[in-house]
């Protein structure tokens, strides 16, 4: 069926399968592949995207669904200007390693921040745990969050015995 | 996705109430799709219609009125539910089971109905329901009926809905508002997890109440308990109505001393 | 790498610097091969076994092949090629026989994915099913199934592994050292115990996927979510007889590895589909469920112990037995076999030991490298054993370990001499001792005990590993000079996330003595345009790569010193440069910029000389010999990093809940060439070693069908799961022949973590356990002295985790 809907600001109308998931349709008929696909059953959170302002797993969303919907994806986050400060945190804080779940978790982060500016640490854990991250064991991703937040006490430390 | 399916969107009650009795079993209600799009990826679900509920107007309605009690439409997510502030200060009990139900993400799009709807043992909201005396309102083109969550899980996976019948919406009596009580998940990680076996303790006009998920086919519930019983004597009561099974989550065992482990630890706070 | 330069001469080395892949993958630019598509694509899906072990009586693809969009059918019957690292056993698709639930036995290539999955699924296939072998103390017996019945006609690397045709076991590594009988008989105690620990999954977020283009003239081209691009070429073209030019293989942005990409996957069967579908590319992108069980797992494990120990707490004898999992086929667990083998002690001197490690085959999913190669699990075992036995003899266990370290002079189990610039284990243990109070409670925290009714106990447990490899390793890196006097370094060591680019940047900034800004480390690994490497494995990148990084930046500078010389009309020995120029020491005003000199140097006439400035360095592990197959003695380690964990954790003592505190990890890394990143995989492993000792494990019914091959029943540690305090530090004793004196550490931090929670556990409340992970349920059970629960094999019916106890008490070199 034929859909209507705003990526990132751009209007796009396509035609979409019925059985199409929102991930799928973003990453293949958009060539939006920064959202990726982690375990297709809404447990990872690789796929976050905001859906009308609010993040949901995309690939638990058919396209068809957001007919008429505004969807944020990580292609939207940095702006003319550069990366965004979240972003920018994250960079400066080593928050990324691999780098496969860091668009999910930025988003997760973001929605986070819209809510809640100063966020404590548990709040900031809680806010990404549905964003599976294998590689930083998520320390240096709640660091950059404090950072962003100016909450931060510095970068986290590596001390010399 | 593999499976293929015809994808439907009715705007009103009636049209979605019509395409329910056309397609009978054929067809499964969309609403949050937290489960029913990974149930079809994974060949469980293989409807040939899909009906989204969601463009219907009263969908996201979440009313609170002395008279009618708290109306919670089959649209209402969990997210929707922690942040009304009614529901936070009159139903805490819904809140607090809100709250432990899954990821940030899957609370933004799943809903109350839907988690009901697909009567897991585990499910999250039906504990607070059946200790709020919360009735399903089931609609289909003969008409409407309203069935207690007493009587509305028959089984894993099972309800008494029939075929062709919708939960238009979920009430929650205003007597029960007010009602206090605590909630234990047991879970193998702290993030989110389904419940390995969870306990709501909650004091209600006629004695205690005790609801207990993951440790039956259903989610179980056990009413009028004497409120000044201890925790052995509640525990003792709770045991006789479950019956947990080994799982690779858990053993039926460890389910039994954790339900009685949670009555320890919530009694107090539940009595005080 | 040879010299020593002291912290504060150094520009970028030991200091923080950025990542390098930090942009792309924050803005959701960095390409996977999950993200790509070449022109014509086909998508591939795979028909699964349902049975653990089946003989494969008939496959009709007919109705599959004549669905809308399928281009390709392939099955077993028509692929005559053995895939094997160490051990050739494995076909592309099952033939004959299924070995495990969820092996491939026919795969389809489609337009879409969903034409390929529905034709697949349409395949049909008969199977016989056959009794499985499924717990490897089972597999032992002597009237095991056997899983490869043919063992004994498999090609194998013989100076190394010894397969033993007629049984299950692919391969034993054994070891003596000194006169253990007479140890014994000199200990004042003989503490024997047995540890175990579950087959687990690497769960990186990036599944295996891979494209294949088989094209004509057997050309193939491969892009792939791999570790090791020249591995996957090289057994490539042994498995199909190809030459090494006709294939070329591209490794782009990689979503997490943990040894699961180490070797081939996927691959081969996206090029077999390719080439039946006509040379078209083929995609094959596991899906999660497949990455559970069509792809490999880290090895289960049985670890048996005997210690004999002096009146002086002085380890006199040790005797270890290692029964190692392989499942199906035997891929890496071989090798994980022997490297556990030869460093089974852990950090510790025993002057007589005896080990003999198998490597057994059972109708379960493959073993193969899992971050720590085997040092996660048989650490387990053997610093929980430390633990036991330290109680068992009334010593303190901390102080026992300090007793038994190796330490310079020390004579590991193979016979190499510690040096004291080996690196410095007691100085780890009493860093993470210290930092989390081990041995008394802090006020606050006997205020909190009293609160909660919850116990705090307090665990420490040390490690080492060394990286396992050929003892001729090599690798290599090219330097090229760019137009404006910039370079680009070529390496086919890849990054999957490990940050190890990022650290040979600064390496190479340093030697060459260029801002960071100028170097270029090249993302992207394609064996047409890169220099050799092994593999991304062992922990041995920054060692290798960045010595050979080094190599190739004083060629980078000599060549273009040698073209300055003539420009300048000077002897290379009076040249400098800073950055920008190349001049005259004694007279720094006369000059030439790189960029001049950059791509060949033109004089004022026109006339040239030079050419592109480029470097190369090559390096290969010096020094390290095969250990001798019936005493393991030898040289295997190129260098050994220790370390420590030190864990607060606090337990219910009635319900076995408990919660992780504090983590604190120290690592003796040699120098760390950047703090932040040497944090990052401290942090993450540690984390990750959380997640197995807490929660993670395959769990298989009785018929060996995996009951959980999802996150919903595998659990994965969240951001929730975290310790409230994580310290990491580091030792700096410098590895001599490491790049400024660095030595490997992206494996360790994932070593000793769960022993250090089990030991925490039994600190706070007593409970013993011998078998990870530790669920609530297996803490409670060992609070009450309940059996305790196996159903990482349920109902097996060959037995349990505790079957076959006559085995264990064998004798030893059968």
């Amino acid at each position: 069926m034929t859909i209507t809907l705003t990526v990132n600001g751009v209007p796009y109308t396509r035609d979409a399968a019925e059985n199409k998931t929102l991930l799928h349709f973003l990453r293949e008929d958009l060539g939006l592949t920064g959202t990726k696909e982690g375990c297709g059953m809404g447990e990872c959170g690789a796929c976050t995207v905001f859906l009308n302002g609010r993040t949901v797993n995309s690939c638990c969303v058919l396209a068809v669904e957001a007919d008429g919907a505004s969807i944020e994806t990580i292609e939207g986050e940095a702006g003319p200007a550069g990366l965004s400060e979240i972003q920018k945190a994250f960079d400066r804080n080593h928050a990324v390693q691999c780098g496969f779940c860091t668009p999910g978790m930025i988003l997760s982060v973001k929605e986070l921040l819209k809510a809640k500016p100063k966020p404590t640490v548990a709040e900031i854990k809680e806010a990404i745990e549905g964003n599976f991250c294998r590689c930083t064991g998520y320390e240096q991703i709640v660091e950059a969050v404090l950072d962003v937040t100016g909450q931060g006490t510095g970068k986290g430390r590596l001390d010399h015995v | 996705m593999v499976h293929e399916f015809q994808y439907r969107a009715p705007s009103s009650r009636p049209e979605l109430l019509a395409l329910l009795q056309e397609h009978g079993t054929s067809a499964k209600v969309l609403a949050g799709g937290t489960d029913l799009l990974p149930n079809i990826r994974m060949g469980i679900a293989k409807p040939a219609y899909v009906v989204d509920c969601k463009r219907l107007p009263e969908a996201d309605r979440l009313v609170f009125s002395p008279s009618e009690g708290l109306r919670i439409g089959h649209g209402v997510t969990i997210s929707a539910i922690l942040r009304d502030r009614t529901v936070r200060e009159r139903f805490p009990l819904l809140a607090e089971a809100a709250h432990e139900l899954a990821s940030h993400q899957v609370r933004n799009r799943a809903t109350v109905a839907g988690n009901v709807v697909n009567a897991s043992p585990c499910s999250d909201m039906a504990l607070p329901l059946l200790c709020l005396d919360a009735e399903a309102v089931l609609a289909s083109v003969s008409g409407e009926r309203t069935v207690s969550f007493r009587e509305f899980f028959t089984g894993p996976k099972a309800t008494v809905m029939k075929p062709g019948e919708f939960l238009a919406e979920i009430r929650v009596p205003a007597a029960a508002a007010d009602r206090k009580g605590r909630y234990a998940k047991l879970k193998r990680v702290k993030g989110h997890d389904l419940g390995i076996v969870g306990v709501l303790l909650a004091s209600a006009p006629d004695g205690l109440r005790a609801a207990v998920s993951s440790a039956a086919p259903t989610p179980v519930l056990v009413s009028g308990i004497d409120a000044s019983l201890d925790a052995q004597a509640v525990d003792a009561l709770v045991q006789k109505a479950i019956k947990p099974i080994d799982d690779v989550r858990c053993t039926a065992e460890y389910r039994r001393y954790m339900v009685g482990a949670f009555i320890r630890r919530l009694l107090p706070e539940v009595n005080r | 790498m040879f010299d020593q330069v002291r912290p504060e001469d150094l520009a970028f080395v030991g200091k923080d610097s950025g990542r390098i892949d930090a942009t792309e993958k924050l803005t959701g630019e960095a390409l996977y091969v999950s993200d790509m598509t070449v022109p014509g694509m086909l998508h591939a899906a795979v028909k699964r076994s349902p049975h653990a072990r089946a003989r494969i009586l008939r496959i009709d693809t007919s109705k599959a092949a004549a669905l809308p969009g399928v281009r390709a059918v392939v099955t077993g019957a028509e692929l005559d090629y053995r895939l094997g690292l160490y051990v050739v056993d494995k076909y592309i698709l099952a033939k004959g026989e299924v070995r495990h639930y969820g092996e491939a036995v026919a795969a389809v290539a489609a337009e879409t994915y969903a034409q390929a999955r529905r034709a697949a699924d349409a395949i049909i296939v008969e199977y016989e099913p056959l009794p499985p072998v499924l717990h490897h103390m089972d597999a032992l017996k002597t009237d095991a199934p056997l899983v490869h019945p043919d063992l004994g006609s498999y090609d194998h690397i013989a100076a190394v592994f010894t397969p033993k045709p007629g049984t299950n076991i692919a391969n034993h590594t054994r070891l003596r050292k000194g006169d253990t009988e007479k140890g014994f008989a000199e200990s004042e105690w003989v503490v024997e115990r047995e540890y175990s620990c579950p087959s687990v999954q690497h769960v990186p977020m990036e599944t295996h996927v891979a494209i294949a283009k088989w094209a004509r003239g057997d050309q193939v081209e491969i892009w792939t979510s791999a570790q090791s691009p020249f591995t996957v070429r090289n057994l490539f073209c042994h498995a199909f007889k190809l030459p090494h030019n006709n294939v070329r293989v591209h490794i782009p942005y990689v979503g997490g590895g943990f040894g699961g990409k180490a070797g081939i996957g996927v691959e081969p069967l996206a090029a077999v589909l390719s080439r039946a579908a006509g040379g078209k590319a083929v995609k094959f992108q596991a899906t999660r469920e497949e990455e559970f069980s069509l792809l490999p797992c880290r090895s289960a494990l049985t670890y048996r112990i005997k210690t004999g120990v002096g009146a002086d707490g002085k380890i006199k004898a040790q005797e270890m037995t290692m029964y190692w999992d392989s499942g199906a086929y035997a891929d890496y667990a071989v090798n994980v076999t022997r490297a556990s083998g030869y460093s089974a002690a852990g950090p510790y001197e025993i002057p007589a030991a005896s080990i003999d490690a198998y490597t057994i085959y059972t109708n379960k999913p493959f073993g193969t490298a899992y971050r720590g190669f085997g040092h996660v699990e048989f650490h387990w075992g053997l610093e929980r054993h430390m633990e036991l036995v330290a109680k068992a003899i009334g010593m303190d266990p901390l102080e026992f370990r300090r007793r038994n370290a190796l330490r310079p002079g020390s004579i590991t189990l193979t016979g190499e001499k510690i040096t004291d610039h080996t690196g410095d284990v007691v100085k780890c243990m009493n860093a993470a001792a210290e930092a989390v109070g081990y041995g008394t409670l802090s006020p606050e925290e006997a205020e909190r005990e009293r609160r909660t009714g919850r116990k705090i106990g307090k665990g420490v447990a040390a490690l080492h590993k060394a990286p396992a490899m050929p003892s001729f390793t090599a690798t290599a890196v090219v330097i090229k000079m760019n137009e404006d006097g910039s370079v680009t370094v070529n390496l086919a060591l890849t990054d999957y996330g490990q940050g190890t680019y990022t650290s040979i940047r600064q390496i190479v900034a340093e030697r060459l003595g260029f801002p960071l800004e100028k170097v270029k480390i090249s993302f992207e690994c394609d064996t047409d345009k890169d220099p050799y490497d092994w593999q991304t494995v062992a922990s041995k990148g920054l060692l290798l790569s960045g010595n050979a990084a080094i190599l190739a930046a004083e060629d980078l500078l000599a060549n273009a010193y040698e073209v300055a010389a003539q420009v300048l009309r000077a002897n290379v020995r009076d040249l400098d440069h800073d950055g920008t120029r190349i001049f005259l020491r004694h007279n720094p005003d006369e000059s030439v910029e790189f960029a001049k000199i950059a791509v060949g140097y033109a004089y004022p006439n026109g006339n040239g000389i030079g050419g592109p400035i480029l470097g190369v360095g090559r390096y290969v592990a010096q020094g390290l010999s095969n250990l001798n197959k019936e005493t393991g003695q030898g040289n295997p380690a190129l260098d050994w990093t220790y370390g420590a964990h030190g864990i607060v954790a606090e337990v219910d003592p009635e319900t076995g809940e408990y919660e992780v505190l504090k983590i604190a990890s120290v690592f003796d890394v040699g120098r760390a060439i950047n703090p932040q990143i040497v944090r990052g995989q401290s942090i993450g492993g540690m984390v990750q070693g959380l997640g197995t000792a807490v929660c993670e494990g395959y769990i298989y019914d009785d018929k060996g069908i995996l009951l959980n091959p999802s996150f919903t029943d595998n659990k994965i540690p969240t951001a929730k799961d975290i310790p409230e305090v994580i310290e990491s530090a580091v030792v700096e004793t410098p590895q001599i022949d490491g790049p400024y004196g660095a030595r490997g550490v992206g494996e360790h931090s994932m070593i000793s973590v769960a022993a250090a929670l089990g030991n925490a556990i039994q600190d706070a409340t007593g409970a013993e356990i011998v078998h990870m992970p530790l669920r609530f349920e297996d803490v409670w059970r060992a609070l009450r002295e309940k059996t305790p629960i196996d159903n990482w094999i349920t109902k097996s019916p060959l037995g349990s985790c505790r079957s076959a106890p006559e085995l264990r008490n064998r004798k030893k070199d059968g």
